[in-house]
This record gives C-alpha cells, structure tokens and sequence, in this order.
C-alpha cells in the first residue's frame, strides 16, 4: 500500500454520485430494518387501529350513500393504515438522522468526498423502502379479512406508489428537523403533531359524517386529497383521476420536504460547531 | 507535494468566544505532528478546520496542497479523517462499514473489497469483520476507525484523540500501528492529544496549543531542552514546606507540584542537590522522599502554560511565589 494523490473532484462525477446514493441507501435501509423499535411501531399501532376501528364503526358501511355496495369499513380504513405507518416511518427516518449528526458519522460522511445530495437521498431511502413495505404488508394483512381492493393490481400499486412519495415527503420533513436541531428527541416530539393531522382528515372517517370546522379542516387536510384518491382504487376501482390527485398532492408535499430539508442541511453544514 | 499542511493566521470564533486565535502551521512530509493541549484549549477546533467540517473565520489553510475553503472537496479526497469518539454505526459491520467508505471515496467494487481485506488484516480485526460495530471493544472500533481513514490510501491522515478511553495495551497496539505507518508508507500524521506521553512516544515534532494560540513548537528534544534544568521534588514534613521552599528557591525557580511536596528546577544541576540536602539538614528539615527528574514534556508545558496538562488542577508555582507564602500552599492542587 502507498498513498495515492487524488487530482480530480469525484463528487462531481454522476456515476460516483449514483454509487455513493446506492451505498449510502442500502446503509439506510439495513440499519433500518436492523432496529425493531424503529419499525415495529410503524406496523402495530396501524394494524390496531385497523381492528379496533372496523370493529367499532364497521357499521358505518350501513349507513346510505357513505361505501358503495359490497364493500366493507375495513376497506375503507386501508389507505388509513397505509398513511398512518408512513408518518411513523418518515420520523423514524429523521429519528436516524439526528442520531447520525450526534454520533458524529454526519461528520464522518462530510469529511469524505461524497456529493452532498446523496447524503439527503441515502438517508431518505430508508424512509421510503418502509412505506413501499408498509402499503404492501397492509394490503396483505387486511386481504384474508375481506380487505379486498376493487381496483385490482393497478389499485394496490397505486396505494404502494403513494406510500412511497409519502415516505419522501415526510422523512424528508423529518429529516430537515433532524438536521435543524439535531436532537432526537426533537424529531420525536412532532409526531403528536402528525397524529393530530392524521385524525383531521378523511383517514380514518368519512367527511359527510363530520360537522363544522372540523368537516372544513378536514376537506383542505392534503392527508384527506391521499387518503380519497387511494381510497377509490379500494373501494370503487381504478381511476386515473384519482391515482393523480393523490400522488400530485404527495409529489407537491415531497418537494416541499426536499426543498425545506436541503435548507437545512445546508444550514447545519455551515454552522456546525 | 510541498508542505502537506499549512495554515497561516488560522482564527475561528464563535460568537464572542475565540477557540483558534491566529494558528500558523507548517507541517513537513513524513512527519507525524503531535498537537497538544488540555481539554478546550482549541485542538478539535483547528482539526475540524483543517478537514473541511468548519468554515476559518480568519486567515487561511492548505492541506494535500489544496486550499481548505475554495477547494475543500479536493482536500476531502486526499485526507483520512478519524475524529474524536470513534463515530462508528454500532448497527453495521466492520466489512460493511470499510465497503461504504471504499464507495464514498469513488473506490471501485472489487479494488475495494481487496483494499477492505487488506486493511482489517492489518489492524487484526479479520475475524471480527463480519459481526457488528456494536459488539466491538473500544480498541476494536479505533482500530476499525484506522482502517477506515486509510481505505483510500491518503496523503494527509489526521487522528483527533485516537487512543483516548483506551485501555494501555489497546493504546500500545494504536501507536504501534501509526508507527508502522508513518515508516513504511511515509503517510504525514497530524495527531491531536491530550496525553503527553503520546505526544513524546509518536511526534517527530510538536505543538503545544493554549487557549486557542500556539504557545511551543518544535522538536521534543529541543522543547525540552529549551525548559533546561532538572527538576528536584521533596517531600517533607508540611510544617516545614514554606521554610523547605525557601531554601529550595535558593537554587533555582519552583515548578508546579502537588500537595505536600516542593518542587525546584536546578539551574546548577543536578550537582547542587547535594548543598540544597545539606541546608535543609542544617536547618533539621528531613526530607522523606526526594525525587529527581529530567526535563519532560510536562515541564515543557507547565512552562509554556503555567499548568500541568495531565492533573490540570495544579496551579502556577510563579503565582504562589508571588503572594509572599513561599508558595508551598498554592502549588497543592
């Protein structure tokens, strides 16, 4: 072994650039699925809240005009799940991160060669994978359950492609936290923040049924634009329209997460200390 | 490649606090560099300047050739970097952990894979590389930390506190290695520490960094020599440490000292005990234990600093003197 000068920038080589992502994603993604505490949340609270609600509302799907016929509430809860396991997962993912600044492997990374964008998108990837996971592994559990989706395999993909841009916007909101504050503990104090948002919204109950200022929260809640747009490949089939309102509002919240989370990497990479 | 390290003028604050206050450095090729200093006095300040992690305030800094702020990515891909805390993921393993670092550095698959094997081989941790970071002792994850600074085979490897929370034979394995490396690949080594015995055992050369400014540079031999005398401790009984100190002074200036005991540097050498024993006898002081010792590198500190580095609580033997108590009360710690 000799040491070797190195004469030329290689964080500004694409193909570098894609392998450092890959790396830094695959990284993201073991160490994710290597924490239970980190996951097993993300997949209990959904699936009991997906019991105990078809249990004690099922007869919701009764009441004239709420479900087309032949369907049940626990379809209509599916998306539901699917949403409330991605919120989990994206602070699970800025959880990570913020541990990454205070273990001090944020440092490790910055003082490597590696383009700094890939540092954001390797974290995200854990993220991400989780949401894909979730919105099948819900859709699965539900299935023996009568959980049918009317929409077919274009339906559940649709419920897997919005999980996953989901998981984007919100572990990269996470992660912006992460990066501001670098405490953990931080990152997980917004989650009651998140629940509030979840139950204000179509999620977990039909809109028509609410009144007043919660029925209007609800109707510009952009969760109630998902939850809708996903809902219909379960309970009514597949639908172009719908697939891209849901995935139009997740793509505009992603970016915003992108943007804000950038802002704040770069926040913390000038003022480290 | 010119100096691998230079720095001039470097200053960093935050705030209103100052922690680097105008750093001149110019480090040689080959050599390992020892930059000392206690706990804040600016050493992981300067370090984290030098490795592109934090912006100077003032002045400017060159490493591998390469100016740290306009080409800092440049800089990043010639340098290993094991900061302080070994920050290891404790959920990976070391192969992982050595395969990600061979990625980040544009290394490709199979060349890195060689260079992964090769290097745990080096630090012994073979056996280990498959289990994760977590379940590793502290000298294993410095060891791993080592090995990962040195995938990319740099130039310019900087070591903040590496052997600190080790235990001695871990700490002896680490120097052991740097040695090794320092010799056979000639890899410049800027080592931050706060152990002087360190700094003694692996520096060509050292810095002695206070309150943010460099206050002694220079080889170990000269730095010592530069503190000059040996130094003479006594113990006596401590109704007779102020007249002890008296006498003491007599043949040269006092040095810091614990509790209890007086301390001297001999300006006539070690040949003037004899008369400083012979006083004391007359005056009927009996000295319990006396102990000898040459100029060390704490004496090179507490000189430059008016502190002892390890045991820091000691306090300046100037000052003592100064307050008319013949100084044995204010050199307890």
């Amino acid at each position: 072994m000799t040491s070797v000068e190195v004469s030329q920038d290689i964080s500004r080589s694409p193909r570098t650039f894609t392998l450092q992502s890959a790396a830094l994603s695959y990284r993201a993604i073991v160490r994710f699925f290597r924490q239970p505490a980190a996951w097993v949340p993300g997949i209990f609270f959904p699936l009991m809240l997906l019991a105990v609600n078809s249990a004690s509302m099922g007869r919701v799907a009764d009441i004239p005009g709420i479900l087309p016929p032949g369907t049940s509430f626990l379809m209509y809860l599916i998306p539901a799940v699917v949403i409330q396991g991605v919120l989990f997962g994206g602070i699970a993912g800025g959880s990570e991160m913020a541990r990454d600044i205070q273990t001090g492997f944020f440092d490790r990374l910055l003082s490597s060669p590696v383009a700094r964008p890939a540092i954001l998108i390797g974290r995200l990837a854990g993220s991400m994978a989780f949401g894909a996971f979730l919105a099948v592994l819900f859709q699965l559990v539900a299935w023996p359950f009568g959980g049918d989706v009317i929409g077919g395999l274009a339906g559940r993909l649709v419920l897997v492609v919005v999980a996953v841009i989901l998981s984007l916007a919100m572990g990269a909101l996470a992660a912006g936290i992460a990066a501001r504050t670098a405490q953990e503990e931080t990152v997980q104090a917004f989650f009651p923040l998140v629940f509030i948002l979840l139950f204000l919204s179509s999620c977990f109950f039909p809109i028509v049924l609410m009144s007043g200022w919660y029925q209007t929260v609800a109707e510009y809640n952009p969760l109630t634009f998902m939850a809708d747009g996903m809902r219909y490949q379960v309970l009514y089939g597949f639908s172009w329209s719908e697939a891209g309102k849901a995935i139009g509002v997740a793509s505009i919240l992603a970016v915003l997460g992108l943007v804000f989370a950038s802002a704040q990497i770069r926040y913390r990479i000038r003022n480290a200390s | 490649m010119a100096e691998p390290i230079r720095a001039e003028g470097l200053v960093r604050r935050f705030g209103d606090i100052t922690a680097v206050d105008g750093i001149d450095l110019a480090i040689n090729e080959g050599e390992i560099y020892g930059f000392l200093g206690p706990n804040g006095a600016g050493k992981s300040t300067c370090v984290r300047m030098l490795v592109t992690l934090l912006t100077p305030t003032a002045g400017k800094a060159y490493v591998a050739g390469f100016d740290v702020v306009s080409d800092a990515n440049m800089v990043r891909a010639n340098i290993g970097v094991a900061l302080q805390d070994a920050a290891i993921d404790p959920l990976m393993t070391g192969r992982e952990l050595l395969r990600l670092q061979a990625v980040l550095h544009g290394i490709g698959k199979s060349e890195g894979e060689e260079r992964s094997e090769r290097l745990l081989d080096r630090v012994g941790l073979t056996d280990a590389a498959d289990r994760r970071v977590g379940q590793y002792s502290g000298g294993m994850r410095r060891r791993l930390d080592l090995a990962l600074a040195l995938m990319h085979e740099p130039n310019v490897l900087f070591l903040d506190e590496p052997t600190t929370g080790l235990d001695p034979m871990s700490r002896l394995n680490l120097w052991e290695e740097l040695r090794r490396l320092n010799t056979e690949l000639g890899t410049t080594v800027f080592l931050t520490t706060q152990y002087l015995e360190e700094a003694d055992e692996l520096a060509h050369r050292i810095g002695i960094i206070d309150d943010g400014k460099i206050v002694r540079e220079g080889d170990t031999g000269t730095l010592k020599e530069q503190v000059g005398c040996p130094t003479l401790r006594l113990d006596v009984d401590p109704e007779h440490v102020e007249a002890t100190m008296e006498i003491a002074c007599k043949f040269g200036e006092p040095r810091p000292s614990r509790s209890g005991r007086v301390a001297v540097g001999l300006e006539q050498g070690a040949s003037a005990m004899t008369e400083l024993l012979r006083l004391l006898d007359d005056r009927g002081i009996v000295v319990q234990h006396l102990e000898l010792d040459e100029p060390s590198l704490d004496d090179v500190f507490a000189e430059a600093t008016g502190r002892r580095l390890e045991g820091s609580s000691e306090h300046v033997a100037g000052e003592i003197a100064e307050d008319g108590s013949a100084g044995a009360e204010g050199l307890i710690p």
